[in-house]
């Protein structure tokens, strides 16, 4: 480990995502200097072109498309932030404890996991959205509902190899518990492909939240670049920047994730870049 | 031109010409046989029996195959159809009909009374969600002979000579319908009626093939050999398939309002607002009246103000509608029901006297400006509902009203509004419909308290007075009186504001130019276009 970040980091691709990350989170951060004003206020006439006034446009209510699109950064990255966080923990819970224990249990856990992968994830999303009712809590919740499934499998296959490693069975020999073991042997050592899975999930997780609001079952008192894309699209004819702006930025976020995400892979499973 | 004056003195009208009823009396082009129609309608109808389902899309195919008593100018003055002609005596409690001769169904066999005893008493008030309460006060139908049918009533309900189109109550033949259980029954699917286009073919998800009656009993019409109703989910498609001309009318919201904009500018394409004189939807913003601070009269009025109605008009519904500040639609202006005499909400000052209200009413500012929180439940019907819950969330932020936005399914939403009256702020709109008795009443009428019924009084907001001039409205013969009655109904109800009303909407119908003489009745698109051609 001790020539990750040297390795990670000389990846220009990574680096260039990593510079769009970094000005993501600073947009983020000071979403509230940046654009001192509510997004959803009606600050100009209705579909007023980009011009140094409104530098982005105004949308269908006047609505500055800027304070939109920065504010937006905000909701959206938290969404998919904490969504993936949670599907994380939970899948990997549920992986360690399928793989380490085996047997009966890891038949229960998989089943309970398949019956979650069998349903195709975006409309399952849809489909809790929908019982829930749209709000910021609920998108995460639908969003990490519907993510956990393959982290659980790659952890659990993760876990079933890492098991039989002798520095394990040192472990048990040694005396120490389940939960030391998994925690303190096993799951270290099942980190890489986790953080590479991980991280495209917030990818993933953006992806789901646009999708969500631009079906109009986003959350309505929040806006996020789904949401604009949402309110913008029936009107891509009369007003082109309403769908291209926010569809620009997820587009090159999910970009700079995806990049990041094949850094880290190429690093953390160095033998497979060698190839 | 007063709807039902005369109405004491007995004969109204009597129809003589069978053709030649020209509506729009455009000049006399020479009108052609033949062609195909594609009509686009969003979205698929759940069944094609329009005796028990109003819902939108049915009407819009089945009032093709089904013909009325009556048909409507664009004043809503009834004109002869099935009925040739009509009287009504007994002080408005007996109404005969005098049915014409030679009219066949689709299966051949002939139209009579019986059918339409039939129609009315057996399906239409028990069945019609609707004709319950038009046909409320008809006790019987009597048929003395076959081309003469008696409406003998309880009370006059002028309001049920506006509702027997082909489109709100279907003439059914007895011989079929009579059999088997009406709620269920297999010809639903499978109708026959008398009307100028005979049902050919239902293709589920794509298309309805309509055929030209050859039998109508309009000499020479229908002009169109067939109309096909196409069903296309999506709106892009459907605006693209008319700006192609591989359709070639669609109306309500099958188009939205802003590619409505860009399609007019099309030459192939003309944009129609007439045809929805019988409908006429008023948008109102509902008060949970019997929750604080709603209950406060102040507080209604003050909301009513901040709502810039030009705005909405403009910016959402994209020009398409009318501001106004009451529940009757200008549309019956021309019948005298409406009046523009009430209290003005459509002011320039309005956040400042709305913010003026407020403060008289107990709510100052607070610290961070604002006064109270309020949760405003958004229509679940589409893109231009949710902006206008947005624009509503700045209007009130202005006069101090913090609101949250809530988005829930149609029947959460509507369980919330009329039965559960878990809500502070509701948007919607109610359709006028061919009289204030049928549409409008049921808003804001104690009896229409009623919990778990759609679309009724949401706001549970009455009083005896008000109560006692629409009962007297009901069924009141002379259109004077009623029109003075409604004026001072109009008059109380605007100043109370259970509900704000802050526009009308205009709907729209996108027409190919190929096509003429499509819309001409206020039903529009629930009409059976007999005299539709194409050039």
């Amino acid at each position: 480990m001790k020539t990750f970040w040297p390795r990670f980091l000389s990846n220009p691709r990574v680096f260039l995502g990593l510079v769009w990350l970094g000005l993501l989170l600073i947009v983020a951060i000071t979403a509230n200097q940046l654009a001192p004003i509510d997004p959803f206020a009606i600050v100009g006439r209705p579909m007023a072109a980009p011009s140094p006034e409104f530098w982005l446009g105004t949308d269908s209510l006047g609505r500055d498309v800027m304070a939109g699109l920065i504010h937006g950064t905000r909701a959206t990255i938290l969404i998919a932030v904490v969504a993936t966080l949670i599907a994380v923990g939970f899948g990997t819970f549920v992986g360690a404890v399928a793989g380490y224990y085996g047997g009966l249990i890891d038949d229960i856990l998989m089943r309970f996991t398949e019956f979650f992968q069998t349903i195709p994830s975006f409309l399952f999303a849809i489909v809790l959205i929908a019982v829930l009712t749209p709000s910021a809590l609920n998108l995460i919740i639908a969003i990490a509902t519907v993510s956990w499934p393959p982290i659980a499998r790659v952890v659990r296959g993760e876990v079933l190899t890492v098991k039989s490693r002798e520095f394990v069975q040192a472990a048990v020999l040694a005396g120490q518990g389940d939960a030391a073991i998994l925690l303190k042997q096993v799951l270290p050592n099942t980190l890489s492909p986790l953080i590479v899975t991980g991280s495209l999930l917030i990818a993933t997780a953006i992806l789901v939240e646009s999708a969500l609001s631009f079906l109009g079952l986003g959350a309505p008192n929040v806006m996020s670049w789904g949401f604009m894309i949402g309110a913008g699209r029936s009107f891509l004819r009369q007003a082109w920047w309403l769908v291209t702006i926010p569809g620009v930025a997820i587009l090159l976020t999910v970009l700079a994730i995806n990049l990041i995400g094949e850094g880290l892979n190429d690093t953390l499973n160095p033998r497979l870049s060698d190839l | 031109m007063r709807l039902f004056g005369g109405f004491a003195t007995a004969v109204i009208a009597i129809g003589v010409g069978i053709v030649g009823v020209s509506l729009t009396s455009a000049p006399a082009a020479a009108q052609k046989r033949g062609g195909t129609l594609v009509q686009i309608t969003q979205p698929e109808p759940p069944t094609l029996g329009s005796y028990i389902s109003t819902a939108n899309p049915v009407g819009q195919v089945a009032a093709k195959i089904y013909d009325g008593l009556l048909e409507y100018d664009f004043d809503l003055k009834p004109l002869p159809s099935l009925a040739e002609s009509w009287v009504i005596s007994d002080e408005g409690k007996t109404v005969t009909f005098r049915l014409r001769a030679g009219v066949k169904f689709h299966d051949g066999r002939p139209f009579t009374s019986a059918d339409v005893q039939f129609s009315v008493m057996e399906v239409l008030k028990r069945v019609h969600p609707r004709g319950i309460n038009t046909f409320s006060e008809v006790t019987a139908v009597e048929t003395p002979d076959a081309q003469t049918a008696v409406f003998r009533l309880n009370r006059p309900a002028p309001y049920m000579m506006a509702a027997l189109s082909g489109y709100e109550s279907p003439m059914l033949p007895k011989h079929v319908f009579s059999q088997g259980d009406i709620r269920t029954h297999q010809n639903a699917n499978n109708p026959i009626g008398t009307g100028p286009f005979k049902f050919g073919e239902w293709r589920r998800g794509e298309f309805v093939r309509l055929d030209r009656n050859a039998d109508y009993w309009k000499p020479g019409l229908p002009y169109l050999d067939r109309i096909v109703v196409r069903f296309i989910g999506d709106t892009g498609t459907r605006a693209a398939a008319l700006e192609r001309g591989e359709a070639h009318v669609a109306g309500f919201g099958a188009v939205p309002y802003n590619d409505l904009r860009t399609l007019e500018r099309l030459p192939n394409i003309r944009i129609e607002t007439k045809g929805y004189e019988m409908l006429s939807p008023v948008v109102e913003l509902m008060f949970n009246t019997r929750k604080a601070p709603f209950d406060n009269v102040k507080v209604r009025q003050a909301i009513s103000f901040a709502i810039d109605r030009k705005f909405v008009i403009d910016n959402i519904w994209f020009g398409f509608g009318k501001p106004t500040n009451g529940p009757i639609s200008s549309n019956f202006a021309a019948s005298g029901l409406y009046t523009a005499e009430v209290m003005n909400y459509t002011v320039a000052d309005g956040v400042e006297r709305a913010n003026r209200l407020l403060d008289e009413a107990g709510f100052p500012r607070r610290a961070d400006g604002t006064r109270f929180d309020i949760v405003h439940d958004i229509t679940p019907y589409g893109e231009e509902w949710r902006r206008f819950g947005e624009y509503t969330q700045q209007a009130l932020a202005r006069i101090g009203i913090r609101s949250t936005l809530r988005y829930e399914d149609v029947a959460t939403w509507l369980k919330r509004i009329y039965t559960d009256y878990d809500f502070d702020v509701s948007s919607n709109h109610l359709f006028n419909l061919a009289d204030p008795v049928l549409g409008v009443h049921r808003a804001f009428h104690s009896r229409f308290i009623r919990p778990g019924t759609v679309f009724v009084n949401g706001v549970r907001w009455s009083t005896p007075q008000t109560d006692d001039l629409m009962d007297r409205a009901t069924i009141e013969p002379d259109a004077a009186k009623r029109a003075a009655l409604y004026a001072e109904v109009q008059k109380i109800v605007v100043e109370a504001a259970p509900l704000a009303w802050t526009h009308e909407i205009s709907f729209a119908t996108v027409l190919d130019r190929r096509f003429r003489d499509v819309i001409v009745s206020p039903l529009g698109l629930f009409s059976n276009f007999d005299r539709a051609w194409r050039e």
